[in-house]
C-alpha cells in the first residue's frame, strides 16, 4: 500500500478546507487537500445568497458591527451555540470578506445615491453614501438586524469557491481529487491521517499527517430529500464517529430551509425574501404576517419553515402530485432585478420547473438544508477527544450556530473558520513531530480492505442502494421539522433494524476499481450510523429549541436542556451511539438566554440568566461610561484569537463617528429597521 | 400529466480498466416519471437496473458544472435536461468527447481543468502588497464588479472545451475556458499583469490566434456565457501589442 | 513618438495574414464576378470592360497593355499563396487530427462546426483549380475578352473547371467572410450573428447563380 506523508492534510476541498489548507500552506507547512470531486465542484459552489459580515457599508447596514453581529447570531441559533465561537467569528468576519475581495472576489459593490429597494412589499428608496461609492455592498436576509450580508449578485458560494481555489492553486497545493476518506487512524488519543481509496482505481491509500482536518460538509443526504448535493452524505462525520472516542456534537439540529422548489428540492435563495419576496398560501394570501408580524418572511430559518408547516397543515397549502406547497412570490422585485441578482434562481425555474420567475409564483415547502451538527472541536477547531484530529466548517459542530444557523452565516464560517482553524492547525503542525506507526496504519488498512473483500464477495445479500433508501424515507417521515417522542422511536428502531441489516450488504457488481456501488455500500452503513445520531439525539432531547421541535415539549426548556448533546459511538458493534451532554455555563455568557424577536416566547428560564445579567450590569457600571464597546465585551466574555486576527475592524460610520458619536449612538441605539 | 411513457436510453459503455472490455451502446428502458431530469432517470437506471454505470453528479441544480455529457447530439448539463423536452422518447448519452474517460459516462474534466490554471496561472496577480484586511477595503466601480461577475459564472463543466473541433484536433489548445478566464483577469482592476503579460500566455497557435472560430463553445455553454465577444475582445487585443506606440 | 512593432509575435501575425489576404482575395472575387458577369448585358459591354482592364485608356492606340492582367494573377496566385500557407496550419494534417474531427462531428450536432468543415473541403479543392485559372489566363492575358472567354470556356471545355470552381469559390468566400467577422467581433450580439449568417447564405447564392449566368452567356459567343 502507498503511504503518503505530509503535514497538513485536509478531507474535503470545499471552502472551508481549503482555506485552512492555504493558511497551512503559507506558513510553509507541507499540504495536501483530498476530495471526493475536482474542488471547484464542492457544494460552497451552491451557496447562492451572501455571506454576513458587519461591514456596514450600505445605508441599511450603519451603526453595524461586531457586537450586533454577535447577538443575531447567539439569538439565531436560540442560545445553542458556543458564545466564545460566535464572538471570534464576528470579530474575524470583516476580516475573511476583505481578504476575500484581496484574492479576487468581484464583491457587489455599493452605487452612491438613491436606489429603489422592497421593503415588506413596498417599494422604497434609500439613499447611499458618496463616501460608500465602491465599497462592499450587503443586502438584507433573516434573522437580521441589519442588512449585513455581503454578495455577489446571487453566485457568492461560486464566487468564493473559485477564488480561494484559484488561491490554492497559486500557492501550488496539491488536491488529490476522487479520493474518499474511509478511516482515521489513531491510537485512541492522536490521530495520524486516514486511509483512503482511489475512487477511479479502486487503490487504497495511507495519508499520514501531523494534523488531519476533516472538511467534508454536512450530512443533509441522509434525508430523501434535501437540497445538498448529493455528495453531502455524512461521511466525514462517521469517520470521527468510528473512532469510538471522538464525539460529535448537537447532530439533531438539523436545519430546515424554507424555499426549496418543489419537487426536486433545489434551493431558492434566502435573498428572494431579502430582496423582498413573499411567502402566499393557495388563496394568494400573504401569511407570515399572521404569525410574525414583526419580521414576518424575515423571521430566521426555523420560524419561517416552522410557521410554513403550520399554515399547510391548516389545509391552506396548494395541492400538488407531490404533496402541498405554498408560493414563493418575487414578481413584485421587476424583471430587471431577477435577472442580474436573482439569476441563478431564475436558472433554476426556468430549468426545473419551466416557469418564469418574473411572471409567475414559483412553488416552494421547508426542506433539510444545513446541519448545525458535527465533529465536535474546541474554539480552535481541534477534537477535545483526539489531539491532530480538527474539523472546519459544516462537518464541524464547532459551534456558532448552536440549534439555529442563520442564513448568510454557514459560507462565512467557511471562510472565517477556515481563517482562524487553519491558523491553529498550522501552530499544531509547527509544534508537533510526525509520528509513523506502520503496525497501526496496516490496522486500519486491513480493516477496510477486510470491509471492501466482503462486500465483493459475491453471493445473495442486502442492496445497498435499497437501505439507502429507506434510510432516507425513515429520516423523512419520522425526524422531519416537527418530531415527536413515538415518531422518533419509530426512526431509531428502524434505523437500527437497517444497521444491522447494512452488515449483510453484497454487490452485484463486484469490480474493485471504479465501482458505484462499491462506493455507495462503503457509505451507506456510515450514513446509518449518522442518521441514528441524529435521531437517538433528537428523541432524548425534550424540549423545543431553534431547528429542533418537539410537538410533545413545544417549550425550550434552558433549566433542563441548556446543553450540547455528544454522540460516540464506543462499541464498533452497538446498534446505537452513546450519548452525553456538555452543559452550557450561563455564568460565562456575554448574552444570558432570553426572548428571541422572533418566534414563540416560551421558554422555561436557566436559575443562572438573572444572577447573570445582574452580574453583567455590575461589570458594565465598573467600567464607567468612558470605555469603548470593545472593552466592555473583553470585561464580560473574553475570547482569543490568533495574533495577526485580533486587531479591531475598520468601518466608514467609525470615522464619522469621531466627529459625531453622540449622533453615531443614537443611530445605534435604534438598532435597525424592527425596533 | 398523460399516461407515463417508457424511455428508451443508449448509453456509451466503456470500462478502460477492465481488460478486455470493448465502447459499446447499451440500451435501457424506464417509465418516465413527471419532472424526471437526466440526473434522475441515471440514477435509478443505476439502483433499479445496472449498478455498475458510472456517472458524475454533485449539486443536481446546473450550478457545479459536474455533469456534463453530450445529449441526443447536444454537450449539456445532465442534472438538468429534462427527459420530457424528447418527444420521441429516445435519449442517447455518450461522454463528453477531449477528457480522459474514468468509464461510461465519466471524464476527468477536473484534472483537465486544474492543469489549466496552473498553465495559464489562472488567479488574480495583485497590483500592490495585499491590501491590509483590517482596514476599508479599497472601493472598485459597481459596473467593473458587475461585469466581472458575468465572466466570472463559468462552472468548468467541459462543454465548450468538448464542443471545439479545434481543441478536439489540438491537445495543447486552451480553448474557450481558458480565454473567458484569462478574459475575466484582464478586466480585472485588481491584476497587475499587462496586455505584453497576457500575450506570452494566450498570443499563440494554443491560445487566441489558434481559435478558427467555430463557436460550438457559444452555442453549448450551459451558462450563456459570452464567448464570442470575449474571444473576439482578446484577439484584438493580443493583435493590439503587435504595435506599440510609445511617446519616446 | 515611436512605432514599433514586433515581428516576434508570428502566431498573431499569421492569423492576421489570414483574415486579411482571405478579405482581399474575397474582394478581389466578387469584384471579378461583377466584372465578368457584364457579358450578360452583351459582347460590347464586356469588350468595354476587358479593354478598361488592360488599362487600354493610357495606351495612344487604345490597345491596353494585356500584362496588367498577368501582373493581376500573380499578385491574386502570391495572396493566395499566402493564404493557403497560413491556412494550413489551422487544417488538420495528421491522421489522429482528421480521426478526431471525424468523431467530433458525429457525436457533437454543430452547424458552424460542419460548415466551417466545408470550409476546410472547399479550400482544398479550390487548392487544385485555382491554379488552372490562373495559369489560363496570366498565359493569354489577352483572351480576357467575349471571345476569346468563350471559345476558352465552351470550345475548349474548361467550363469544367470553372463551373466547380465558381461553386467551391463562392460557398469559400462567403463563409470566410462570415468568420472572419465573428473572429474579430463584427458581431456584438447572437441576432447580429445569425443575420451575418443569412447574409452569408444570400452572397453564396447570388453569386454563384450570377457566375453561371454569366457562363451560359458566353455560350453564344462561343464560336
Amino acid at each position: 500500500m502507498k503511504l503518503i506523508y505530509t503535514d497538513a492534510l485536509v478531507v474535503g476541498a470545499g471552502l472551508a478546507g481549503l482555506r485552512v489548507a492555504i493558511a497551512a500552506k503559507e506558513r510553509g507547512l507541507d499540504t495536501l487537500v483530498l476530495s471526493l470531486i475536482p474542488a471547484k465542484r464542492s457544494h460552497s459552489a451552491a451557496a447562492q445568497g451572501g455571506m454576513q459580515a458587519s461591514l456596514g457599508n450600505t445605508t441599511k447596514g450603519d451603526g453595524d458591527n461586531e457586537d450586533v453581529h454577535f447577538q443575531d447570531t447567539v439569538k439565531g441559533s436560540d442560545w445553542g451555540c458556543d458564545q466564545t465561537v460566535a464572538r471570534m467569528f464576528a470579530h474575524c468576519a470583516p476580516k475573511a470578506v476583505r481578504q476575500m475581495a484581496n484574492w479576487g472576489v468581484p464583491w457587489t459593490r455599493v452605487t452612491a445615491g438613491p436606489r429603489q429597494v422592497v421593503v415588506n412589499a413596498e417599494r422604497i428608496t434609500i439613499e447611499e453614501a458618496k463616501a460608500a461609492h465602491g465599497l462592499i455592498n450587503a443586502r438584507d436576509f433573516g434573522g437580521t438586524k441589519k442588512w449585513r450580508t455581503c454578495y455577489t449578485a446571487d453566485g457568492t458560494g461560486h464566487s468564493l469557491l473559485y477564488a480561494v481555489d484559484n488561491k490554492a492553486i497559486s500557492l501550488d497545493i496539491p488536491v488529490h481529487e476522487r479520493i474518499e476518506a474511509l478511516k482515521i487512524i489513531h491510537d485512541g488519543k492522536r490521530c495520524h491521517g486516514v486511509i483512503a481509496r482511489c475512487l477511479i482505481t479502486g487503490e487504497l491509500r495511507a495519508y499520514i499527517a501531523k494534523s488531519t482536518t476533516i472538511a467534508t460538509g454536512g450530512y443533509g443526504r441522509i434525508y430523501e430529500v434535501s437540497t445538498n448535493a448529493i455528495i453531502c452524505e455524512g461521511v466525514g462525520q462517521a469517520l470521527a464517529l468510528e473512532t469510538g472516542v471522538a464525539t460529535l456534537g448537537n447532530m439533531e439540529a438539523v436545519q430546515f430551509h424554507p424555499t426549496a422548489i418543489v419537487p426536486v428540492g433545489i434551493l431558492t435563495t434566502e435573498g428572494c425574501r431579502g430582496d423582498g419576496g413573499l411567502l402566499r398560501d393557495r388563496n394568494g394570501h400573504r401569511f407570515m404576517p399572521d404569525y410574525e408580524p414583526e419580521k414576518k418572511e424575515l423571521a430566521s430559518r426555523d420560524v419561517v419553515s416552522r410557521r410554513m408547516t403550520e399554515h399547510m397543515r391548516k389545509g391552506l397549502g396548494v395541492d400538488s402530485p407531490y404533496g402541498p406547497h405554498l408560493w414563493l412570490d418575487i414578481t413584485l422585485l421587476g424583471r430587471k432585478h431577477i435577472e442580474t441578482n436573482l439569476r441563478e434562481v431564475k436558472e433554476i425555474c426556468e430549468n426545473f420547473l419551466g416557469i418564469d420567475p418574473a411572471d409567475e409564483w414559483i412553488p416552494v415547502r421547508p426542506t433539510q438544508h444545513y446541519s448545525m451538527g458535527g465533529i465536535r472541536t474546541k474554539p480552535t477547531g481541534e477534537s477535545p477527544q483526539l489531539t491532530g484530529l480538527f474539523s472546519v466548517g459544516e462537518a464541524a459542530c464547532w459551534d456558532m450556530h448552536g440549534f439555529n444557523r442563520l442564513g448568510g452565516n454557514s459560507l462565512a464560517e467557511t471562510v472565517v473558520g477556515g481563517m482562524i482553524i487553519g491558523s491553529y492547525v498550522a501552530d499544531f503542525c509547527e509544534q508537533q513531530d510526525l509520528v509513523v506507526d506502520t503496525a497501526l496504519v496496516n490496522q486500519f488498512a486491513s480493516e477496510l480492505q477486510g470491509e471492501i473483500d466482503t462486500l465483493c464477495s459475491g453471493g445473495a445479500g442486502e442492496n445497498a442502494f435499497e437501505l439507502k433508501s429507506l434510510m432516507q424515507r425513515i429520516m423523512m417521515d419520522h425526524v422531519g421539522i416537527f418530531r415527536n417522542g413515538p415518531e422518533l422511536e419509530v426512526a431509531v428502531t428502524e434505523l437500527k433494524e437497517l444497521l444491522q441489516r447494512s452488515q449483510n450488504i453484497k454487490l452485484k457488481c463486484t469490480k474493485r476499481h471504479a465501482n458505484p456501488e462499491l462506493v455507495e455500500a462503503l457509505r451507506v452503513r456510515r450514513m446509518i450510523k449518522v442518521a441514528l445520531t441524529v435521531a437517538c439525539g433528537a428523541l432524548a432531547r425534550t424540549e423545543s429549541r431553534g431547528a429542533h421541535a418537539r410537538e410533545d415539549y413545544p417549550q425550550r426548556n434552558d433549566k433542563d436542556w441548556l446543553c450540547r448533546t455528544l454522540a460516540s459511538w464506543p462499541d464498533a458493534d452497538a446498534l446505537t451511539p452513546t450519548l452525553s451532554y456538555e452543559q452550557l455555563d450561563v455564568m460565562q455568557m456575554e448574552l444570558p438566554p432570553g426572548y428571541r424577536g422572533y418566534g414563540a416566547d416560551n421558554a422555561i428560564a436557566h436559575p443562572d440568566t438573572a444572577k447573570r445579567q445582574d452580574e453583567i450590569a455590575t461589570i458594565v457600571a465598573g467600567l464607567g461610561s468612558n470605555a469603548s464597546r470593545e472593552q466592555v465585551q473583553q470585561a464580560i466574555m473574553p475570547f482569543e484569537l490568533p495574533q495577526p486576527l485580533r486587531a479591531g475592524n475598520q468601518r466608514l460610520h467609525d470615522s464619522f463617528a469621531k466627529s459625531a458619536s453622540a449622533a453615531n449612538d443614537a443611530t445605534f441605539s435604534k438598532g435597525g429597521k424592527n425596533s | 400529466m398523460s399516461q407515463s411513457r417508457i424511455l428508451t436510453f443508449n448509453i456509451f459503455r466503456y470500462d478502460p480498466q477492465q481488460p478486455g472490455d470493448k465502447p459499446a451502446m447499451v440500451q435501457y428502458q424506464l417509465e418516465e416519471t413527471p419532472g424526471m431530469t437526466v440526473f434522475i432517470a441515471l440514477n435509478r437506471l443505476r439502483a433499479e437496473q445496472d449498478p455498475s454505470l458510472q456517472f458524475d453528479f454533485v449539486c443536481r441544480a446546473g450550478i457545479c458544472g459536474s455533469c456534463a455529457m453530450v445529449i441526443n447530439g447536444f454537450p449539456t448539463l445532465a442534472c438538468r435536461t429534462l427527459t420530457a423536452k424528447y418527444a420521441d422518447g429516445n435519449i442517447t448519452l455518450m461522454p463528453l468527447p477531449g477528457f480522459e474517460l474514468i468509464g461510461d459516462l465519466s471524464v476527468n474534466t477536473g484534472k483537465f481543468m486544474r492543469e489549466l490554471a496552473e498553465r495559464l496561472k489562472l488567479w488574480l496577480h495583485p497590483d500592490e502588497t495585499q491590501h491590509d484586511i483590517h482596514l476599508i477595503e479599497k472601493p472598485m466601480d459597481p459596473e467593473e464588479a458587475a461585469k466581472l461577475y458575468e465572466l466570472e459564472r463559468c462552472v468548468e463543466c467541459g462543454v465548450c472545451v468538448s464542443a471545439c473541433a479545434t481543441a478536439q484536433m489540438r491537445d495543447t489548445f486552451v480553448g474557450a475556458v481558458g480565454m473567458m478566464k484569462i478574459a475575466r483577469f484582464e478586466l480585472d482592476s485588481r491584476d497587475a499583469r499587462s496586455a505584453e503579460d497576457f500575450y506570452h500566455v494566450i498570443g499563440t497557435q494554443d491560445g487566441v490566434f489558434g481559435c478558427m472560430t467555430l463557436l460550438g463553445c457559444q452555442d453549448n455553454c450551459p451558462k450563456d456565457l459570452p464567448h464570442m465577444q470575449q474571444i473576439a475582445y482578446l484577439r484584438r487585443k493580443m493583435a493590439g501589442t503587435l504595435i506599440t506606440i510609445s511617446k519616446a | 513618438m515611436a512605432i514599433k512593432s514586433s515581428i516576434r509575435k508570428l502566431s498573431a501575425w499569421l492569423d492576421l495574414s489570414q483574415s486579411l489576404s482571405g478579405v482581399i482575395l474575397a474582394v478581389f472575387l466578387w469584384t471579378h464576378l461583377v466584372l465578368v458577369s457584364s457579358i450578360l448585358l452583351g459582347g460590347d459591354a464586356m469588350n468595354w470592360v476587358a479593354r478598361n482592364m488592360e488599362l487600354s485608356f493610357l495606351s495612344s492606340d487604345g490597345h491596353g497593355y494585356p500584362w496588367v492582367v498577368t501582373c493581376i494573377a500573380i499578385s491574386i496566385a502570391a495572396i493566395a499563396l499566402v493564404h493557403v500557407i497560413v491556412a494550413l496550419q489551422k487544417l488538420p494534417m495528421s491522421l489522429r487530427q482528421q480521426r478526431a474531427l471525424q468523431q467530433q462531428i458525429q457525436v457533437i450536432n454543430h452547424g458552424d462546426t460542419r460548415l466551417w468543415r466545408w470550409q476546410a473541403i472547399t479550400g482544398v479543392v479550390i487548392l487544385l483549380l485555382l491554379p488552372v485559372h490562373l495559369w489560363l489566363i496570366g498565359s493569354s492575358p489577352e483572351t480576357i475578352g467575349p471571345l476569346g472567354s468563350a471559345a476558352r470556356i465552351w470550345n475548349q471545355g474548361v467550363w469544367m473547371v470553372y463551373l466547380p470552381l465558381l461553386l467551391m469559390v463562392e460557398l469559400h468566400a462567403a463563409i470566410g467572410i462570415y468568420r472572419v467577422a465573428l473572429k474579430w467581433g463584427a458581431a456584438r450580439n447572437l441576432n447580429t450573428r445569425s443575420r451575418l449568417r443569412k447574409i452569408k447564405t444570400i452572397m453564396s447564392v447570388v453569386f454563384v447563380a450570377l457566375g453561371v449566368a454569366s457562363l451560359l452567356a458566353f455560350l453564344p459567343h462561343a464560336g
